[in-house]
């Protein structure tokens, strides 16, 4: 069976069903197909209206380099929170913010988890240790706050500094 | 409107770059001159909605465009993040290039300001495809210079709010990888950021990693607290205070945090986890700095021998033959109990009453409330040095070398032999039923507590243990071991002594996997229950240690030296050394913001660390 994954401007995308079903969105669509017996004839159009090609077909890069990775249960929820970006990853992800933007969208939407988590985490690690003006510039960000509000709001938060 | 792509513009629809020359005020993005046509949209219908706290206008005739305010997230598939009508920090920053740009413009001769914005106009009506095609085009007649200025300009414009327009969970999802003190950073950037970044589940996931056990990423813990915050928010009602599940649960009491933060009387009845977060944050900083105050407790006229305490009582036993109660908080004396004939060598206690063990041989029970004495065991034939109790068993230890052992129902009482000397510290493991002795012989003995058989004996301290504790210790939270050549220990020969061994099969039993040892030897010791082995010493005391305590993160001891030392219990490192005390100190005592030390002449001191001005 191969699967073509349309993009929302159109572009068709043919997969394996393996590398399909990373995407847990799509595994339960093929799975409501109820396609069992292997017909090699057969062809799946999925429609995924909400990823536009160039975000897809970098997510489909990260399926099929993952298709055999064996990923931490989704229930444990404490090793998968505190494991570092995978170095693969952490290359593939490596791009643009905007494109970064749309992979974790693109991410979350289709449902792939592990690919959701390394995205967030590369976002985190943009924010980590920075002050609240670096935090700023790295994401473009207009403070809104009038400076008596901003006085106030960084004595509230000075207990973290200095431990 | 193609309603698949980022930026598209109706077809025909021609951008607008009107050229006031003469209106020179253009202060407003509302009123700025240049924009696309998508952002135009956004101009019009930003009146609106002007501000986000603002009562949205349903029905306006604007149609759905900019409605993405009640569906928030809905419309970035409609259009690119750059031209989000819901992204207004873009906007602003945008918006004084854009001005930047009009001055540029109108400084320019009549003519060329039209060419530009015929250039302009072509590519804004145009779709993404040709905008590609025109983009290509014009890149490929850029000379390097020009290449590096859109390089430049390009950096800085793709910048992405990321934590302003993800969809919540998203946002929250990443706030939760961060630690505290970025966290903290982050709620300073903007509104937005503020809202996000002081959510309640983001505290609260920040709370379940550090309260009660050490974050494997930070490395740091904080104290659980319960009892005395529980205490401290007292018009709070009771079903409201939630036990947080899990593996290693962080039993923290506290209020949901709901929209109906006020009661009837404009009281705030919830506590945000930010706060419940920075409080602990702080009792841990100055345990770790060693910013503490000190208070006294005064009345007893000789040594004092044992001191427990909680939140609210402590309890001191001493050689003036009394146990004195006292009120944690003002260190005033409640009530002093005096019936024993000897001196008062232990104590325990729980919510309804407290057990003593004396130098005259008696084990008595009292109802502290009452200062009642309901109850006195006779049966050892020499001085009771410790007790212990659960649910309707009392252990005791005495120098007659034996450990006793009472149930209360039945009355009956059962002598544990095998100790050689007088038997100093006793302590029930209620998970794994088994008892735990500390002898002058210098062993540790562990007893199955409903068969009395002797499960193992651990050999290695060289004078009188005064103490044990046993500990559960999480996997995830790594004890800190020495780095020894084996089987140097002692007495391995003596095999007529070992006892019965564990049986691990038992999985309805939850064994201690290590426990503490304090000795006259002037050491501690971690030991690993399951081998028997001792893994870790700790050195740093002059002479003797005669009482030590521990919780999840730390030990206290007291020693003949004088000195009060506060270790990590993981790294096993001393990290303070009081030197308050004049004489021996024989009891040591810890809690999560305190810890109490009592010596040889009577001083009885608490040492607070929850003080943050």
């Amino acid at each position: 069976m191969s699967i073509s994954i349309i993009s929302s401007d159109g572009e068709p995308f043919k997969v394996e069903r393996k590398v399909a079903e990373r995407s847990v969105l799509i595994k339960n669509m093929l799975g409501d197909l109820g396609n069992d017996d292997d017909d090699d004839d057969e062809s799946f159009e999925v429609p995924i209206p909400n990823v536009r090609g160039s975000v897809l077909q970098k997510i489909l890069e990260w399926c099929e380099h993952h298709k055999d990775t064996a990923f931490p249960d989704d229930e444990d929820d404490d090793s998968r929170k505190s494991a570092p970006v995978e170095e693969w990853d952490r290359e593939f992800l490596r791009v643009d913010q905007e494109m970064l933007y749309e992979i974790i969208l693109g991410a979350n939407y289709l449902n792939i988890r592990p690919l959701l988590d390394a995205g967030c985490k590369v976002v985190a690690e943009m924010i980590r240790g920075k002050t609240p003006e670096e935090i700023r510039r790295t994401f473009n960000i207009v403070n809104d706050f009038s400076p008596e509000e901003e006085a106030a709001i960084k004595r509230e938060n000075e207990w973290a500094e200095d431990r | 409107m193609d309603l698949g792509l980022s930026c598209h513009h109706r077809e025909g629809q021609k951008p607008l770059l009107r050229q006031d020359n003469e209106d020179k005020k253009i202060p407003q993005a509302q009123e700025r001159n240049i924009f696309t046509p998508c952002e135009k949209e956004y101009v019009k219908n930003i009146s609106d909605v002007e501000e986000e706290e603002e009562e949205i206008t349903v029905g306006s005739s604007k149609v759905n465009v900019n409605d993405a305010r009640l569906i928030p997230q809905s419309n970035f598939h409609k259009y690119c993040y750059r031209h989000n009508p819901d992204v207004k920090c873009n906007k602003l920053a945008d918006s004084n290039k854009i001005s930047q740009l009009q001055d540029t413009l109108q400084k320019m001769p009549l003519k060329d300001q039209e060419t530009i914005n015929d250039v302009w106009s072509i590519f804004g009506a145009a779709d993404s495809a040709k905008r590609q095609v025109i983009l290509q085009g014009i890149l490929s007649q850029c000379c390097f210079p020009q290449l590096s200025f859109i390089s430049q300009e390009v950096s800085s414009l793709i910048r992405i709010d990321f934590i302003s327009t993800l969809p919540t969970e998203l946002s929250s999802k990443i706030l939760c990888y961060l630690d505290c003190e970025s966290l903290c950073n982050a709620a300073q950037v903007s509104k937005k950021w503020k809202r996000l970044a002081d959510d309640d589940r983001v505290w609260h996931h920040m709370c379940e990693q550090h309260i009660d056990r050490k974050c494997p990423n930070c490395g740091w813990g904080l104290p659980l607290m319960h009892m005395k915050r529980a205490r401290e928010i007292e018009y709070s009602p009771k079903n409201d205070a939630i036990t947080l599940s899990g593996n290693h649960p962080p039993q923290v009491k506290r209020r949901r945090l709901s929209n109906q933060t006020t009661n009837g009387h404009g009281v705030r009845k919830t506590r945000p986890w930010k706060v419940v977060y920075s409080e602990r944050f702080k009792v841990e900083r100055n345990w770790r700095k060693g910013i503490y105050t000190t208070k006294q407790f005064v009345g007893h006229t000789d040594g004092v021998l044992t001191l427990k305490y909680d939140y609210k009582y402590l309890f001191t036993g001493s050689y003036d033959k009394t146990v004195k109660i006292w009120d944690v908080k003002t260190g005033a004396l409640i009530r002093s109990l005096e019936s024993h004939t000897q001196g008062v060598k232990t104590l325990a206690f729980d919510e309804q009453k407290l057990i003593t063990g004396s130098l005259d041989n008696t084990i008595k029970v009292w109802n502290y409330h009452t200062g009642q004495c309901i109850a006195t065991y006779r049966g050892h034939e020499d001085c009771v040095l410790s007790v212990d109790f659960y649910k309707k068993n009392i252990v005791s230890g005495s120098a007659d070398t034996t450990v006793k052992l009472w149930n209360v129902e039945s009355r009956t009482c059962i002598a544990l032999r095998g100790h050689t000397e007088g038997v100093n510290s006793v302590k029930i493991h209620p998970q794994s039923s088994t008892i735990f002795s500390a002898s002058d012989d210098t062993t540790v003995r562990m007893w199955d507590m409903t068969t009395h058989k002797l499960l193992k004996v651990f050999k290695g301290h060289i004078a009188a243990v005064q103490k044990v504790i046993p500990l559960n210790i999480s996997s995830d939270y790594e004890l800190v071991h020495d780095q020894q050549n084996d089987d140097e220990d002692v007495g391995e020969d003596e095999e007529e002594e070992e006892g019965e061994g564990i049986d691990y099969l038992d999985e309805s039993r939850q064994y201690p996997n290590y426990i503490l040892t304090a000795s006259l030897d002037n050491t501690i010791k971690l030991w690993d229950v399951r081998s028997g082995k001792c893994v870790r010493t700790q050195f740093g005391h002059l002479e003797g240690i005669w009482d030590i305590s521990a919780d999840t993160f730390r030990i206290v001891s007291g020693a003949h030296d004088s000195l009060v030392k506060v270790w990590d219990l993981q790294s096993g490192k001393c990290m303070h050394t009081f030197q308050g005390h004049s004489s021996h100190v024989l009891a040591v005592g810890l809690g999560d913001s305190s810890f109490a030390s009592a010596d040889e002449t009577g001083v009885v001191r608490m040492c607070n660390f929850d003080n943050f001005d």
